[in-house]
């Protein structure tokens, strides 16, 4: 269990806790950089101060980016997403990219994997928020003050899609 | 308007056959668009019931059907709303009857004739995966 230290607090701090303090939580807007962790995208410090109860301002997204990727988490940085909407994160990718790495172009339908049985808003091929509800999809859309492209659920059978054509 | 067609992932890998999808928002909830199955054997316009008190619609319940979708008995309530269809680039809006359905477990809405198809003239290009959505012309004039 890695010892840190961060703003002169030490924590031991593993992968399962990190994980587990993200449960029920969403990502945020990536701006540029961004963690995989359970498939999905995460600001660093998001992450580091959900895990550690500490106040962002006290310490930056180099400190946070290189503490998670010390727990084993892969790490990008969403330069092309960036480039062409300021606010978008690209989707996580399955979590095997190289730490460090620029985040791979996803087709939409990869990107969606990880969010199987969930509501999602994207646009483009960027996935914005996935969430258990609609509800939760668009609270997240007005909280960060983003617009998607579209809004669905998304299914992995083709039966799922073929089914909903009324009977 | 062009839409591409959507491909979801199959929970066995690679992805599902990509579908004809549209975008259509509803007045009062603009920054999510519903994604809808265009269906030409569809006689109603249907989305989940989960979304109208989204967009700030209430469902009174003055008006209701029940009819089966894939084995599943649902429930629909009508209400009269303002749509938009928008590929991002263009957008046109019109005043139709969208059934609000509970239980909808499926992935998108249907847009069909009443309250869609009615309202457009749809070009489908299967083999290159789009389709062309443009408003019949006295919707253009509107």
């Amino acid at each position: 269990m890695p010892t840190m230290t961060i703003s002169g607090h030490q924590y031991n701090l593993e992968s399962r806790s990190v994980e587990a303090a993200l449960q029920g939580a969403l990502p945020e807007p990536i701006h540029e950089h961004f963690v995989v962790i359970n498939g999905r995208r995460w600001p660093p410090k998001q992450v580091l101060a959900l895990v550690t109860g500490l106040d962002r301002a006290d310490f930056t997204t180099h400190q946070a980016r290189r503490a998670l990727t010390r727990l084993g988490f892969p790490a990008g940085r969403a330069v092309r997403a960036r480039a062409r909407h300021p606010e978008t994160s690209r989707a996580a990718a399955p979590p095997s990219g190289a730490s460090g790495a620029d985040g791979p172009a996803v087709p939409l339908a990869e990107a969606l994997r990880p969010f199987i049985g969930l509501w999602v808003a994207v646009r483009d091929d960027d996935v914005l928020v996935a969430a258990p509800s609609p509800a939760e999809v668009v609270a997240w859309l007005a909280k960060h003050r983003q617009r998607a492209q579209s809004m669905f659920r998304v299914v992995g059978s083709e039966q799922a899609i073929t089914s909903a054509a009324p009977q | 308007m062009r839409f591409a067609f959507r491909a979801l992932p199959s929970a066995s890998g690679g992805a599902l056959t990509p579908r004809p999808v549209v975008d259509i928002a509803l007045e009062g909830l603009e920054v999510a668009p519903v994604a809808c199955l265009l269906d030409t054997g569809a006689l109603r316009t249907r989305m989940s019931a989960e979304i109208a008190p989204l967009a700030g619609i209430e469902l009174t319940g003055d008006l209701t059907e029940e009819f089966y979708v894939g084995g599943v008995k649902t429930v629909g309530q009508l209400a009269r709303v303002t749509l938009t269809a928008t590929d991002g680039a263009d957008g046109f809006s019109w005043d139709a009857p969208v059934w609000f359905c509970d239980p909808w477990p499926h992935p998108f809405g249907l847009a069909g004739l009443e309250g869609f198809l009615h309202h457009f003239l749809v070009t489908i290009n299967a083999y290159d995966g789009y389709l062309e959505v443009e408003p019949e012309p006295w919707l253009q004039g509107a």
